[in-house]
Order: C-alpha cells, then sequence, then structure tokens
C-alpha cells in the first residue's frame, strides 16, 4: 500500500461504515462495526483500530479522514439535544411557536405541528431593536439583557439561541448579547452568524436548532479528535456537510446544523461526478433503498441549494410539516418509496405504496422474519426480477410463496386482480409515484427532467430506473458499477467547500456595485478562511451567486455572477436565469437581488471511475415480467463483469442490486466501467 | 373493466393530481402579489373539454377551491368549446362566476392536442390590486369594490387583448405587480397544458373526457360511502353574528341540515337577507364552506373534481347573505363566510357529535390593509396577515394561532417592515385567551404596529369577534375576543378604515377558540404545562379551572 489513502466513514443508526481508498490502484475496501450510539466516537476508533490491524501504519498513510454523522439529524428526531434557551426582542417570544400560521393540508383540520424546540418559558425577551435597514430604532437594554441570562442560567439552560429581528441586516445587538454572556458558561448561535437572512421564522428556527444540537456535537468532535491524534493520525478530519462539500472540523463545530442531511448527500455527489465524465449536461440522481427513494437534478456539475430544507416533520413527506433548517442543503426529493414500502388498497380503493415501511426489520414477507405485508421487494420477487441466489449470499432464503400470498391477500383480492398482475400493479405504482416526485421537485427548481440522463444507484435504483426514466421521458441511463455502495463512494469524492450568504435587499439599480464588490469580497474572505483551515495550501475557487427576483416577487432564482457586478450585467445574467426557468421574462421590470452568496471549494484530486476486472458469465435465462406485453418473458441473465453489450429483456446482477434492462432497450459497458443504457422513446 | 385497465386508470388519476401541482408550483414561483406567494391565496385545476373539472391543487383556499367546479363551464356559456382556438386565453374576475370578490382573477387556457381542444388548465390567484375604493370596509354595493372584468379573452390566437390590458393597467393601482400576475398565471397555465398533452401521449388517450367521468364518479362515490356511516337525522340550527343587518338586527345563518342515506342536505331558509355592506358571500363561496367540514371529518384523502362536490346538496335562498345577487358587495366576504362552518359543526354536533369541534377564534379571517407611500415617493399596497386560536375538539386542545378554514400564511414581520414604512412593536400570544375546556381553544395574539411615515397611510382594518367571543362546546367556554384599536381609542366595533399618522399605534387582539368539554375535567397535567408555559395565568387557572396548586 503507498501513501495518500483515503478513509471515508459514515457513522449510521446501526452500524459505521468504512471505505478505504487506494487512489494509485483505485481499489477500494470496505469495512464495518457497530454504532456505539452513547459515545459514537468509540465504534469509529475501533473500526480504525481493526482497519489498521489489517493495514499496520494506516493511520501514518492516510491523507485524509471524511467523516459523515446522523449525530445532528438523531438529537433532532430524538429530541435529545441541550436544554435550549432564547434571547429575543421585547414582543416576539412566539415567532417560534406561531410559525407561519399556515396549515400542511387544506383538508385535515386536526393536523399538528413540531413542538418548538425551545419552550416558551425558556425564550426570552430584551428591549431592543433593530430596522429593516440594520440602523438602530431602540437600544439594547443591558440590564435586562444580564437579568434575563441570569435567569437562563438559573432555570438549566446551557445552550442559547440569539435572535434577534433584523440581526441580518446588521450582527451588533447580537454580539452585544454575546459579550454580555462571556464568562457565564453559556454556549452560544447567533442567528446572525447561523442564517443571516431575511424572515424571522426560518432564522430563528434553523438558530435555535443549531444552539439545541451544538453542545452535543461539540462534545463528540473534541472526543473524536483527541482519539485520532491518539492512535496516530495527524491529518484533517473533515465533515461532510448538508450543502455537498466538506468541512474542518473547527468549523462544524461552530455550525452543527450544517451536518443534517449530510448522508444522502454522498450519492448525488458521485451521480454528477458520473454524470460528467459521461458527458451528460444535466443529471438526475435517482437512489432507491430500503425505505425511501430520492433523486436530485444537477446540471452542469452543481449541486441544487434550497433553504427550504425541513426538519422533525409531523408527516414525514408533507412538505410545511416540520422546523425549517434553512442552511445550504443540497436540494432533494425523498419520498417514502422502497423496496420495504408497503402495498394497501385504501378506503376508496385506490391502490397506495408506502409511506409505511417494513424497512429490513421485519423486512419483506418474503424475507421470511416476520414480516406479514405486501411490500414492493415482495412485488418484484414475484414478477422474477430478484435473484434468490444473491439475496441468499446474504444469508436470506427468499419465499416466493409468502410475497405471492400477501400480495394477493392485501392487493390481489381487493381490486380483482391476479397475484401476477397485483404485483405488476404494485410495480406500476411505486414507478409512478416516483417520476411524480421527481416531475414535481423540478417544477419547483423552474426545470424540466425530460432532458436529464438518469444514473441510477441503491438497492432498487437500478432495477426501477429503466420505468421511472422513460415515464419522466429520459432516454439514457447510467448505472455505476457497484451501485450499492455508490453513496460512500461519493463522500471521498467530496472536495473541502463553505458557503456563506448575507441578505442585501435592494434594487439592482439602487446598488452600487463598489458596495456589492465589498459584500462578495468579505464573504468570500469568510468562506476561504474556512477552506483554507480544512485545506491549508489548496487552490481555492470562489463562485458568486445572488438570490434574484423581479421587484415584489416572493420567490428567488440563484442566479450565479460571474461577470461583472453592472446593474446591466446582473440584469441579464438573471433574465436569463428566468428565460430558462420559466419560459418568459417581464422585461419591464426591475430585478432585484435579495441574498448575496459565495460558494468557495479547494480544488482536490478524487477518486475517477475505474473499471474491475472483467469476470463471471452468463447463466439460464430467467421469466420476468415485462409490461411492454404484460407477460412473463424470458430475461437474459448475467452478471455485471460479463456484460459488454446488449439488447434487453436481461437482468444485471451486482452485488445488492440488480439492473433490469427493459426489452427493446440496448446496454452497452463503458471502458471506465459504467453501463450505459439507451431506452427507446416510447419505451414503457 | 380488467384489473390493468384499473391500475393504469389509477396512474392516470394521480399524475392528474401532480400536473395540478405543478401548476401551482409555477404559479407560486413566479407571482409578485405578496398575497399569492407568500399567503398562497390561489387555487390550480385541470378539466376536460366540456369544462368537467379532473383535479385541483394539494394546495389552494378552500373558497377558491369551492369556484373550481363551476368556472370554465361559466366560461364556455360565452366562448362555446368550438368558437376557441389554440393560443386563446380567457379572463373573468366576476364575483358571481369565481370567489366572491374582484381580486380573486380566474384565467383559464384551452388545451390543444393534435389540433383539438381536449381541456382546460385554469388558475385563480388573489390579486395585489384590481382598482377601486382601497379597503372600503363600507361598501354598499360592488362597484366600489374594483373593476370587474366579465368572462372575455386576454388572448385570441396568441394575440394579446391590447385594449383589455389597457383598461386594466388604467384602473389598478401597481399595474405592473398586477400585469406580472397575470403573466405568472399564463405560464403556470402553459406548464399544466404541457403536462396534460405528455400526459395523453404517454397513455394513448384521445379525449379527457371518459377519464373525468371516471374519476368524478369515483370521487362521488367515495363521498358518499363516508357520509353513509354519518348517523341518520336532521337538524336545525341558528348561528347568530356580531355584525348587523341592514335593519340593525343581528345576521343570522339558520340551517337546516339532514343526513339521509349517502346525502346530505342543507337548507339556508330563514337567513338573514343580502346587506348593504361588503360581507355577502356569493354561491361559489358557501358551497366551498358547505362542503369543506364534510370531506375534513369524513375523508380528508378525496382526490377532488366535479364528483366531490355533488354528494352535498344544497338550497341556499337567492338574495340571502349566503347567495347575494348583483351588485351585492363582497370584497370582505371572509368576515361572514367562516361562520357557515360553524353553523355546520353546530348541527353536526347534534347528529354527530364525535365528528365537531368548537368554535374557533379563526372565524373570521383577520386581514390588515395599508396603502401610502415610501421615503421614495413609490405608491406601496401592503398587507398584514395574523389569526387567532382554533376551537378545541373532543379530544385534543385547539390549534394557537393558525388559519382555518381558510388556508393563506401569516405576514413576516421582516419583511412587512421591508414592504412599508411600519414598526411593529409586538407580535405575542394573549394568555388566557384559549376557551378554558376540558380541551383548550387555541390562543389569540395581540399585535401592535406603529406607523413611520411622514405622509399619512391609509390603513383598512378587518376583523371579528370583537363583540361576541367563539362560544365553547359541550360545557367548554368562550375563547378571548378580538379588539381592534388605534392609539388610546376606543375599540372597533367593525372592521373599519383609519388614516394613519406618522407614530399612530394600531393594536390588533386576534380572539382566541371556544373550549370543549367542562374545564374542571381538565388534566391537571395539562393545566400544569399552560401555567409554566404561559398559556394561562395563575388567576387565569383559578378562575376557569378551580386550580388550586
Amino acid at each position: 500500500m503507498t501513501k495518500g489513502l483515503r478513509l471515508g466513514c459514515d457513522v449510521g443508526g446501526s452500524f459505521t461504515d468504512f471505505l478505504l481508498y487506494d487512489p494509485a490502484t483505485g481499489a477500494i475496501e470496505t469495512h464495518k462495526v457497530p454504532t456505539t450510539p452513547q459515545a459514537p466516537e468509540v465504534g469509529v476508533l475501533q473500526g480504525l483500530a481493526e482497519l489498521a490491524q489489517a493495514h499496520p501504519g494506516l493511520t501514518g498513510r492516510l491523507s485524509s479522514l471524511i467523516h459523515g454523522t446522523t449525530l445532528v439529524i438523531n438529537a433532532i428526531i430524538e429530541r435529545k439535544g441541550a436544554v435550549t434557551g432564547l434571547i429575543t426582542n421585547e414582543g416576539f417570544r412566539d415567532v417560534l411557536e406561531t410559525r407561519r400560521e399556515i396549515r400542511y393540508d387544506i383538508y385535515d383540520i386536526r393536523q399538528a405541528f413540531p413542538r418548538p424546540f425551545v419552550p416558551r418559558h425558556l425564550r426570552h425577551e430584551v428591549p431592543g431593536r433593530l430596522g429593516p435597514d440594520g440602523a438602530e430604532i431602540v437600544p439594547l437594554d443591558h440590564d435586562r439583557l444580564r437579568a434575563e441570562l441570569a435567569a437562563l442560567t438559573e432555570a438549566g439552560v446551557t445552550s442559547v439561541a440569539v435572535c434577534l429581528l433584523h440581526s441580518y441586516a446588521n450582527p451588533d445587538h447580537e454580539q452585544q448579547v454575546a459579550r454580555a454572556a462571556e464568562g457565564l458558561g453559556l454556549d452560544l448561535s447567533l442567528s446572525s452568524d447561523v442564517l443571516p437572512e431575511v424572515q424571522e421564522f426560518e432564522r430563528f428556527a434553523t438558530t435555535s436548532l443549531n444552539a439545541y444540537v451544538r453542545p452535543k456535537v461539540d462534545q463528540y468532535l473534541g472526543a473524536l479528535e483527541s482519539g485520532l491524534t491518539r492512535a496516530g493520525y495527524d491529518r484533517p478530519l473533515f465533515l461532510m456537510q448538508s450543502g455537498g462539500g466538506v468541512i474542518g472540523a473547527a468549523a462544524a463545530r461552530k455550525a452543527p446544523v450544517r451536518l443534517a442531511e449530510s448522508g444522502p448527500v454522498g450519492g448525488v455527489l458521485a451521480a454528477g461526478k458520473l454524470g460528467r465524465a459521461a458527458g451528460a449536461d444535466t443529471v438526475l440522481a435517482f437512489d432507491m433503498g430500503g425505505t425511501t427513494a430520492k433523486s436530485c437534478l444537477i446540471t452542469g456539475g452543481d449541486l441544487p441549494m434550497t433553504r427550504a430544507y425541513e426538519v422533525d416533520r409531523v408527516h414525514r413527506f408533507r412538505r410545511g410539516s416540520g422546523t425549517p433548517l434553512a442552511v445550504p442543503t443540497v436540494d432533494l426529493i425523498e419520498i417514502g418509496a422502497g423496496g420495504g414500502s408497503i402495498a394497501r388498497v385504501d378506503d376508496l380503493g385506490l391502490l397506495r405504496i408506502g409511506p409505511e415501511s417494513a424497512a429490513s426489520d421485519p423486512g419483506p414477507a418474503c424475507f421470511g422474519r416476520g414480516g406479514t405485508r405486501a411490500t414492493v421487494t415482495d412485488a418484484n420477487l414475484v414478477l422474477g426480477y430478484l435473484d434468490p441466489a444473491e439475496f441468499r449470499a446474504g444469508g436470506i432464503v427468499l419465499d416466493r410463496q409468502a410475497a405471492q400470498d400477501v400480495i394477493a391477500r392485501d392487493v390481489g383480492d381487493p381490486l380483482g386482480l391476479d397475484p401476477l398482475a397485483a404485483a405488476a400493479a404494485i410495480v406500476a405504482m411505486v414507478d409512478e409515484s416516483m417520476s411524480q416526485a421527481a416531475r414535481m421537485y423540478a417544477a419547483e427548481q423552474g426545470k424540466d427532467p425530460a432532458r436529464a440522463t438518469m444514473v441510477a444507484f441503491g438497492g432498487g435504483g437500478p432495477l426501477h430506473g429503466a420505468a421511472v426514466a422513460a415515464k419522466l421521458g429520459n432516454t439514457r441511463l447510467l448505472v455505476p458499477e457497484a451501485a450499492g455502495v455508490f453513496s460512500a463512494l461519493g463522500f471521498l469524492m467530496a472536495t473541502p467547500s463553505y458557503e456563506v450568504a448575507r441578505s442585501l435587499p435592494g434594487r439592482i439599480d439602487a446598488l452600487d456595485p463598489c458596495t456589492l464588490a465589498r459584500e462578495f469580497d468579505a464573504l468570500a474572505a469568510e468562506a476561504s478562511a474556512v477552506v483554507t483551515a480544512a485545506a491549508p495550501g489548496a487552490r481555492l475557487t470562489r463562485r458568486r451567486f445572488a438570490e434574484m427576483r423581479y421587484v415584489g416577487q416572493g420567490h428567488q432564482l440563484r442566479v450565479a455572477l460571474d461577470g461583472d457586478l453592472a446593474p446591466e450585467t446582473m440584469a441579464r445574467a438573471f433574465s436569463n436565469a428566468y428565460l430558462d426557468a420559466y419560459g418568459y421574462t417581464c422585461d419591464d421590470l426591475t430585478p432585484e437581488i435579495v441574498t448575496l452568496r459565495v460558494l468557495v471549494d479547494a480544488e482536490q484530486e478524487s477518486p475517477g471511475f475505474t473499471p474491475g476486472p472483467v469476470s463471471g458469465a452468463e447463466t439460464a435465462p430467467r421469466p420476468a415480467w415485462c409490461a411492454r406485453s404484460n407477460a412473463m418473458v424470458p430475461h437474459r441473465v448475467l452478471p455485471f463483469d460479463a456484460v459488454t453489450d446488449l439488447t434487453g429483456p436481461a437482468l444485471i446482477g451486482q452485488p445488492g442490486t440488480t439492473i433490469l434492462v427493459p426489452t427493446g432497450a440496448t446496454a452497452r459497458k463503458a471502458p471506465q466501467g459504467w453501463l450505459d443504457i439507451t431506452l427507446q422513446e416510447d419505451q414503457p | 373493466m380488467s384489473g390493468l385497465d384499473a391500475i393504469r386508470h389509477q396512474v392516470l388519476w394521480s399524475r392528474l393530481t401532480s400536473i395540478a401541482d405543478e401548476i401551482a408550483t409555477t404559479l407560486v414561483r413566479t407571482a409578485f402579489s405578496l398575497v399569492v406567494r407568500d399567503n398562497q391565496d390561489y387555487a390550480c385545476a385541470l378539466y376536460d373539454a366540456r369544462g368537467e373539472m379532473l383535479a385541483q391543487s394539494t394546495q389552494c383556499t378552500p373558497g377558491q377551491a369551492g369556484s373550481t367546479p363551476s368556472v370554465v363551464r361559466d366560461l364556455l356559456a360565452t366562448y362555446p368549446p368550438e368558437t376557441l382556438v389554440e393560443g386563446d386565453v380567457l379572463i373573468s374576475n366576476d364575483p358571481w362566476i369565481g370567489a366572491g370578490h374582484a381580486p380573486d382573477v380566474f384565467i383559464a387556457t384551452p388545451v390543444f392536442r393534435r389540433g383539438t381542444l381536449v381541456g382546460f388548465t385554469c388558475t385563480c390567484a388573489h390579486h395585489a390590486d384590481m382598482g377601486g375604493r382601497l379597503g372600503a370596509t363600507d361598501a354598499r354595493e360592488v362597484y366600489e369594490e374594483g373593476l370587474i372584468i366579465p368572462v372575455t379573452k386576454l388572448f385570441s390566437a396568441d394575440v394579446e387583448n391590447e385594449p383589455l390590458v389597457r383598461l386594466i393597467r388604467r384602473n389598478v393601482r401597481m399595474a405592473d405587480k398586477v400585469m406580472g400576475d397575470i403573466r405568472a398565471q399564463m405560464a403556470a397555465n402553459r406548464v399544466g397544458a404541457a403536462g396534460l398533452v405528455r400526459m395523453m401521449d404517454e397513455f394513448g388517450l384521445d379525449s379527457l373526457e371518459p377519464v373525468a367521468d371516471r374519476v368524478s364518479a369515483h370521487s362521488e362515490a367515495a363521498f358518499r360511502k363516508a357520509i353513509a356511516r354519518l348517523p341518520q337525522g336532521e337538524t336545525r340550527v341558528e348561528v347568530f353574528h356580531e355584525l348587523t343587518d341592514d335593519a340593525g338586527d343581528p345576521i343570522r345563518i339558520a340551517l337546516a341540515l339532514s343526513v339521509a342515506e349517502d346525502r346530505v342536505r342543507l337548507d339556508f331558509e330563514g337567513t338573514t337577507p343580502q346587506v348593504l355592506k361588503p360581507i355577502n358571500a356569493v354561491l361559489n363561496i358557501t358551497r366551498a364552506y358547505c362542503v369543506f367540514p364534510f370531506i375534513a371529518t369524513l375523508c380528508p384523502d378525496l382526490p377532488m373534481n366535479a364528483g366531490a362536490f355533488r354528494p352535498v346538496e344544497l338550497s341556499v335562498p337567492e338574495g340571502s347573505i349566503v347567495n347575494p345577487t348583483y351588485p351585492a358587495p363582497g370584497m370582505y366576504r371572509s368576515l361572514l363566510s367562516y361562520f357557515v362552518v360553524e353553523a355546520i359543526m353546530a348541527a353536526l354536533q347534534q347528529i354527530a357529535p364525535d365528528r365537531t369541534m368548537a368554535p374557533s377564534g379563526t372565524y373570521p379571517l383577520w386581514i390588515q390593509k395599508f396603502a401610502g407611500h415610501d421615503r421614495d415617493g413609490r405608491p406601496f399596497v401592503t398587507h398584514y396577515n395574523a389569526q387567532g386560536g382554533q376551537g378545541a375538539f373532543r379530544d385534543r386542545d385547539g390549534n394557537t394561532a393558525v388559519v382555518f378554514p381558510g388556508n393563506i400564511a401569516s405576514t413576516s414581520t421582516e419583511l412587512f417592515e421591508h414592504d412599508g414604512p411600519f414598526l411593529v412593536e409586538r407580535r405575542m400570544l394573549v394568555a388566557d385567551s384559549g376557551g378554558p375546556g376540558r380541551y383548550r381553544g387555541g390562543l389569540g395574539q395581540e399585535t401592535v404596529l406603529r406607523s413611520l411615515s411622514d405622509a399619512p397611510v391609509h390603513a383598512a382594518l378587518s376583523g371579528g369577534r370583537l363583540v361576541e367571543p367563539a362560544t365553547g362546546m359541550e360545557g367548554g367556554q368562550p375563547g378571548g375576543k378580538g379588539r381592534i384599536c388605534v392609539n388610546d381609542g376606543p375599540p372597533f366595533d367593525k372592521a373599519g378604515r383609519v388614516d394613519l399618522r406618522k407614530g399612530d399605534r394600531v393594536r390588533l387582539v386576534q380572539p382566541g377558540g371556544g373550549g370543549f368539554g367542562d374545564p374542571t375535567a381538565r388534566a391537571a397535567e395539562d393545566i400544569r404545562h399552560d401555567l409554566q408555559e404561559g398559556y394561562i395565568t395563575p388567576e387565569g387557572a383559578k378562575r376557569d379551572y378551580g386550580w388550586t396548586d
């Protein structure tokens, strides 16, 4: 083994996974240890020690350790964060509770909303007020401030969110609060640091979440860093962020909410890179696992970002039913449709799939582990798509009869279908839901998914990918080698990056280009400092974005400002982006800027795509369902490594997944190792 | 019907709602009106070539949703389908065809596939302005409430109806925003039209009519099945409103509700005749709030289409305040229309008591409108929305500060201060304002707004429960009353207009919801929690709950 090894480490709910990558040979090795929930660093250090036993001197040969953790999201979901208080303006302690008042389902009159992360009695008010331009209207009352901070300490609060109106325009009052709290032993999160953006509910909620998880993350990362040092590791520890880049541990400890959604981001990153390597400009990443499916539309290599991300939803897949966490987050859609999703016929006589899931425990009925309800995996088995041998390797004996029985009982009989047709119906419905969700998500970004190339991965992505792609009008589908561990590969591909933002509302014709340039420079300096700390000496790319809209609109487009900052140039950039998104422009109206953003990336070599050795051989054809002829037809069956080029119907096996090449579609193995599938225009 | 055909049908059906939601998404993202994009006051729907509704967007305001089943057919009465050509766009904001007041503008785009008319996409959006007297809380006729665009073509074969556009621009404040929203509606309709055509191609459909018939029949049957599970019976209720009719008597909503087999019949005989006040609710609005409580309590997942409106039969006397005739004013119809829900809940309490809820402090809707000139002399019109507390249920507390039964978001204080020269001095829950009960009503809130404008600001302040609070149910107690006042002036007894000078303070108290059940039966731990969080005061706990801890 050579130097410069990279190690990815993903702490999940049950297992801590390791992926060791050798850039010199392209070799990837995986390792797994049980997660230690009380002190996750114990599991991480244990796994590292085990890997080092197999590879003596490992810690000294690692160039980086990239870490993804569910600690933040779990602390939020399980409500196991710090006792958190809030300091806010007099008269505004209820912002966290009154939310936006809108109901997320018009016909559900009994709907509940998530409890605020700071209870009302720990939300304390201090006189003092800034205006929308940041000018002071009422000075901060320091006597009251001291008294309220003392009261919070007295009440057992250890972490405080400081959330004052218009602090995105001027952080001065919040910084005064921070100075007054010095020496009290309180952990502080200022809204002007965490999310300097207009709209109080979203900013206050995000800042309280940061305060809620910060002590826990701080303690964990501190313990992990010292453990790593003891183990002889002296290179940087990187954390995967929700926004797609990695960040050094010190920065992560300040803004832990940026780590919340790090898990799914890996796969999206890798899909973007694969799409690029395959020459596709627009890529639709499609990841289907056991309980959910996710997709993400990536244009020109840029991951789409959202500030409408939510956590702790009362209804997991209902937008608006959670608490906003408005830090830069890769904009992906997650729907409750996975292999374990349960199929049922509802009161209206309609077939519904998910969002309830049998997950891996008890699992689908065909696993014989106590699952008693029909799932998507059961349907796939009945339709002949799954290879029992593949599951046998994982210690599971698939029971086709059990699958057929539950499908007949739960779906076939109520709808008057034979079990085969019922299984086909389940798969058709789940494919339809996924394509609808992807289309809706694209509409929210003002994009058309039809022009995209799909990259399918995860346990179920390669099996359902062709049908979903065809429904969206995609004709090209790429399936990577090792589609099952593709997300972990993405971790290793992530580069250090950081995005910062500041609201600076104004019409472009009223903004001074010099002021804008100064603001952008300040943001770039702030983000660069964070990235340089993580990757000393690396070359940096800085990109400027503005969230823009026509004066009077409410939703912004993220517009890259690569040119100068003259009003005409910015207007042109906005106009082009608007035309691209919505197909028309309003040339008589003036655009305005709402928020400035700077994204700084460190350039760094990341793993590429290298083909594995060609091995394995085609086996006897297997009958499987063909959606075109609505019948079981023989499908060619071969392992991924044995494929060169072929025409469907065929089932191609990979560890942990099966690729379906439908009738009439053609598949060709690219020299870099992925499978390039071309669907027919009218592929059913 | 073969089984696979049934599945294909269901796939089609769910696609329809998905397309309606795509229209809505595009509309919200491109809209100018704060009311559309921030408060989400809109509805989007799809139709077949006859004007039968196929689906409507998941997010929409129930009031507008009530007009969607009939609006396209009403448009087609003026422009029969055979006269329409590709590139036509129809428009109207006639309150009697649409949603009862001028700001709700309907735009419908005929959808053509291979040269044949196959259907329509339609959006309704609440516009920032439609002319007329601003905040005409004392209007006596609809003429005072803005420009009415009768059913007209906005585009004929891709050619803009330029005189109409000039007419609109000349009659409204902030013409750029209004025209921007009209364009946003058209763009959203185009997205939906493309989705419909793509769906027809994918499924090889030549017509949407069989699809419409089938989805409607399915929704209707499911709704009827749910109704059939309600106890049979007939009951009469009367709900009195704190506002008065033209003779000075309290406005009365009289309702006879009967459930017979799979039909619900609602008869409003005896309801107060239409009034010379802007609170009359056209039949479309009344229909919306008659259907809403049944769907909400019986089958909230019902796909909405033409069939979903059939099982609830209405008999609403023409010329009454819930079915007024031209030219009755109705700008502030939500001051009245939400009370239709209160009447139905009161009736349900008698025949199906497990389905009901106590009266809400969220009836009526509170919306404050302000207009003036900003520091640069540019005119502004802006709104501030904040609502009261929901009524309690038989088994749980009402939600605090929520919009119900309408569904629009509240206004962000920071955005409001960017939008106009105001300082919001406070926005807080009001302790003890939730009606006491075994289950407590949701809390109301108090908002104080101060004008910072050198020039006078015209304000139209509207809300309710200023005199009569939301009552409790089954022993539950009333919620806190609403209050509107300016500086130290006397409280308003109804919505009204006022000119604000610099430094004037508007104080608004949105009312709390009614409680459900005997307050002394409230669990001790719930009372303790309410005390700890300040939802009730120690005095309130003693007075309302007999709490002595």
